[in-house]
């Protein structure tokens, strides 16, 4: 590996292992909530990416795995079989358990259907799980409390952050290292030309049912880690939400690369964090982030950014930079238009605002706060501001496109072969 | 006896409706490939649009601008994102549906609030249409029969009898071919997909008054539509037909069923064990009729894997 | 190992795909361990032959056995692993993963690794071995981390035929192996193929006729879904039926 790389390889675990000291208190949980992410991604991505099994009901195994792993915590106390610290272990077992048969049955067809059956098959489950109560314990959910044992109570955040590193550390080096193992080879043959695959004497099915269950294990292990972090476990896992998460954080972060996912997972999860106290539409950013991938990048941002480092070391620094700022300064400014519009449309329709509106008819609409301004929302003065925006970024984006065009050193266009 | 005509009339026409938007779907994956995730969001689209122009134009109006404002959408869709991915694959453009069903949702969100709003039957249709033994028959509900049926007459003899039809089905089957002799087939498709959208929106604005409108809706729907196509076969006009009609029936039927399988084991005595177990045992089929049709869904696939009229697995 | 037993036999199997007969009765016999040929003009049905055999689709009617066993309508994962692999005249490859993980994908199940997960594949040296072999016989060494979409059309073709001698078989199914390929490269593959194929059985389709009639033991004419004759080259050349339903004019 080169000396750039494994100088930031080596700051990022330095970072992650003292993340602890560095983040102040409250912060952390963001932190076992990214790791965990991280992982649901990862173990998505082996179905998705890796395999070309694209699952829109993921949910469903994180969510059993969390139940599992809570049931573990109020069975098993900690002690005995389970000491905590390998409670994740029930996630997993019931993962893998759950998902041989769910994959058996959502593998027996492909391609739109097979992404149909695994919708199917998590909403089934989330339709199901209110009515058993003992397993699924109705509205409140299931809680549970970490026991102490191996010499650590387990009561502080940090001790949580750093068990969920550990296990989500584990995880991922083994799904890496799952991608070199015959399986994991053959699991991109399924991508590639699944149909070949039955000529040269494999079983398709079989192979598929082994892949599906291997990557519901590890989003087992993920919601068992969960239940773990917070303590309880709902039947609103099962709602499409965590589901789709999976899907954006995989292919925001770019599919076909093994940290694509973690960073996609990493990066919008802290972004969750931090800007939902900000904003009440990060959903719909999030939403527009992933079509816009899907148009524009559709090797997400991993790809974004290697192929920004390969353009780096293709044209040196200085014919790097400026279609460099331009582009930075076309993805800030469609940024600052698309929130100004987002968040002045917000408030316009937030049902506050309309019953000010329905108490004084008539009266002119009154100001909207924002960015520390007030703007009044049906005077085009306050909308000429985010069309200058989104325009002037779209011009800098076509001018980007042009500059980053001009002659660069060899670099043949090629289908970039995978390992 | 009441109970069995009521279920099976509301089974019926809920059926006709799950087939207004999912033959939508079916037409599209014939003629593109592509499964449209966004489809029910269509249908959302249609009920929040009419629910806004109903105070303003009036209920048949709004109705029919509904049902433009979700087809001109369907076209954008297609026009504006569809075909921009679709050098990528099908995967891909799945994916961009399923960005653009999420950001439809959160649109609604954002414009009309993250909860049901109040769209309801206009007074001069909320009437007793006739009086099942000792119950009103609603008169709206056969209303939504009779839109849905009109719906299927028109698009069938508009493929089968007409010009447009003839060159619309040749471009489903060989768009190449139909190009080459000079048909404007991305117009085609981008019709198509609008056709499809409008249905789908035309359903929303009719069944959004009866049932509830929430942004939950699309979802809700969704789901049940991916079922129909799963059990009738992609691309299968017929299929879809059976299908939903099926479903409808299965879910209206179910409701009133208040029996469990312990009552199951009951009739072989066997009931206080069973009880004793709890859990899936005791949960009223009435409950459990949600998750019907995809238990319907999983038995279809185990008995004939390539759906009851559809294409080979 | 008798050389003059049948290894692969078709009584009277007939296809239809909706109203369209495209097989219509075919009996063919080939025997262990020779070169079979199949010709004939375009549309006789060779590729369909090819699939009913391998396992794509059953028949509409008639038997067809392997080494005395029915495989008539099994799917193509059973027929293979009964010892009979085809290639494909359409590239039917891996298109972005390299020749070396396109043939070791191939070798793969030879060595019992179908379903294992706990060792990197790097460390199976046999596998790799065996790829290597592989990529030496076909002769796409230097290009072996190509991406297989990238690779030009003869070469797909050498890729093809290198995964399906992959797996050992002892009856080699090859859908005209050598199109578009340059004289030289043509020379190259039948010498290959006479090299890989002496210890198994070999059906082939092609058009090329110097290489049908250099490599062929015997050749079976196919015309609209049936077999007009069967026999050594000279028979065939000397066959009238045959040079006026197919080959014309040509002098061979």
């Amino acid at each position: 590996m080169s000396a750039p790389r494994l100088i930031v390889l080596a700051a990022a675990c330095i970072g992650i292992v003292a993340l602890p000291w560095i983040l102040p208190a409250g912060q952390l949980v963001a932190a076992t909530q990214m790791l965990i992410a991280a992982l649901f991604a990862c173990a998505f991505n082996l179905l998705a990416g890796q395999s070309g099994m694209l699952s829109f009901g993921h949910a469903a195994y994180f969510g059993v795995g969390a139940f599992a792993t809570i049931h573990a915590m109020n069975a098993l106390g900690g002690a005995g079989l389970l000491p905590t610290p390998l409670m994740p272990l029930a996630g997993g077992v019931a993962g893998l358990a759950f998902g041989v048969v769910a994959g058996w049955f959502a593998t027996m067809r492909a391609g739109v259907y097979f992404s149909m059956i695994t919708l199917a098959l998590a909403e089934l489950l989330h339709a199901l799980a209110p009515h058993l109560k003992g397993v699924f314990g109705g509205e409140a959910g299931v809680s549970a409390m970490r026991m102490p044992a191996w010499g650590f109570t387990f009561g502080s955040e940090t001790e949580v952050y750093y068990l969920v590193l550990v296990w989500v550390g584990a995880c991922l080096a083994a799904l890496y290292a799952l991608t070199g193992t015959p399986l994991g080879r053959l699991a991109l043959g399924l991508r590639e030309n699944a149909v070949r695959l039955r000529y040269l004497g494999y079983r398709p099915h079989t192979l598929k049912t082994l892949v599906f269950a291997l990557s519901a294990m590890f989003s087992g292990i993920a919601g068992g880690l969960q239940a773990m972090n917070i303590e309880a476990a709902n039947y609103v896992l099962f709602e499409i939400k965590l589901s789709t998460d999976a899907v954006l954080f995989a292919y925001i972060g770019g599919v076909n690369t093994f940290l694509g996912p973690v960073l996609g997972a990493a990066v919008l999860t802290f972004l969750s964090h931090t800007l939902s106290d900000l904003t009440r539409s990060w959903l719909l950013y999030q939403g527009i982030l992933f079509v816009l991938v899907m148009l524009f990048f559709p090797d997400g941002l991993a790809g974004l950014v290697r192929r920004a480092a390969q353009s780096l070391r293709d044209r040196g620094l200085a014919r790097w930079l400026p279609p460099f700022a331009v582009s930075a300064a076309s993805a800030l400014s469609i940024t600052a238009g698309t929130v100004f519009t987002v968040e002045l449309l917000q408030r316009m329709f937030a049902r506050d605002y309309r019953s000010l509106l329905a108490m004084n008819p008539g009266s002119p609409w009154p100001d909207i706060e924002l960015f520390g301004h007030p703007w009044a929302p049906l005077s085009p003065s306050t909308w000429w501001l985010p069309a200058a925006l989104l325009v002037a970024g779209l011009l800098a984006a076509r001018r980007a496109a042009v500059m980053w065009r001009e002659p660069e050193a060899q670099h043949p266009a090629t289908t970039e072969a995978t390992r | 006896m009441e109970y069995f005509t009521v279920s099976l009339l509301n089974g019926l026409i809920y059926g006709l409706l799950l087939f207004m938007v999912s033959a939508g779907l079916t037409l599209i994956f014939g003629m593109m490939g592509v499964l449209n995730f966004a489809h029910a969001s269509f249908y959302m689209t249609g009920a929040y649009a009419a629910y806004t122009l109903a105070p303003l134009t009036g209920f048949w109006l709004a109705l029919a601008l509904a049902t433009l404002i979700a087809g001109i959408l369907g076209m954008a869709v297609e026009r504006y994102f569809l075909r921009r991915v679709h050098k990528y694959g099908h995967a891909q453009e799945l994916l961009v549906t399923f960005g653009l069903a999420y950001i439809i949702t959160e649109l609604i969100k954002l414009f009309y609030g993250d909860f049901p709003v109040d769209y309801r039957v206009p007074e001069f249709l909320s009437f007793a249409a006739f009086r099942v033994f000792a119950a009103d028959y609603p008169f709206y509900r056969l209303l939504m029969g009779v839109v849905a049926l009109l719906m299927f007459a028109v698009i069938y003899l508009l493929l089968s009898r007409t010009r447009v039809g003839i060159v619309v089905r040749a471009a489903i089957y060989r768009p190449r071919m139909a190009e080459a002799l000079g048909h404007n087939v991305p117009l085609v498709f981008m019709s198509v997909f609008g056709v499809g959208a409008a249905m789908a929106g035309l359903a929303g604005a009719v069944a959004g008054a009866f049932y509830t409108t929430s942004p939950n809706m699309a979802l809700e729907l969704g789901v049940l539509v991916f079922v129909v196509v799963v059990v009738g076969g992609l691309g299968s006009l017929e299929g879809a037909l059976i299908a939903s009609l099926l479903i409808g029936l299965i879910s209206s039927f179910s409701v009133g069923v208040d029996a469990s399988l312990a009552d199951l084991f009951g009739l072989v005595g066997l009931r206080d064990w069973a009880e004793g177990i709890g859990g899936l045992m005791t949960v009223q089929v009435s409950s459990l009729a949600a998750t019907l049709p995809f238990v319907l869904m999983l038995v279809v696939l185990l008995a004939r894997p390539s759906g009851l009229r559809g294409e080979q697995a | 190992m008798t050389a003059n037993q049948t290894i692969l036999s078709l009584e009277g199997v007939r296809k239809s795909f909706g109203g369209a007969e495209i097989i219509r009765g075919v009996d063919l016999q080939v025997r262990q361990g020779e070169r079979h040929a199949v010709i004939g003009p375009n549309g006789a049905g060779k590729s369909t032959l090819f699939h009913l055999i391998s396992g794509s689709f059953a028949p509409s009617a008639g038997r067809i056995r392997l080494r005395g066993q029915d495989i008539a309508g099994l799917p193509p994962e059973r027929v293979n692993r009964m010892g009979l692999a085809r290639s494909f005249q359409i590239t039917n490859v891996f298109p972005r993963l390299t020749v070396r993980e396109n043939l070791r994908l191939a070798v793969l199940r030879m060595h019992g690794l179908s379903y294992h997960f706990w060792r990197p594949v790097a460390r199976h040296l046999a596998v790799n071995d065996d790829v290597d072999r592989l990529l030496e016989t076909v002769r796409l060494a230097a290009r072996r981390d190509v991406a297989a979409g990238d690779l030009n059309y003869s070469e797909q073709r050498s890729l093809e035929i290198g995964m399906t001698l992959a797996s050992r078989p002892s009856v080699i199914l090859l859908d005209e192996p050598m199109a578009g390929m340059s004289q030289h490269e043509v020379d190259y593959t039948v010498g290959l193929i006479q090299d890989v194929t002496r210890d198994c059985t070999l059906l082939i389709v092609e058009h090329d006729m110097q290489v049908v009639f250099s490599l062929a033991h015997r050749i079976s004419v196919l015309v609209y879904g049936e077999i007009l004759a069967t026999g050594t080259p000279d028979e065939i050349r000397a066959n009238a039926a045959v040079r006026e339903a197919y080959l014309g004019e040509q002098t061979v």
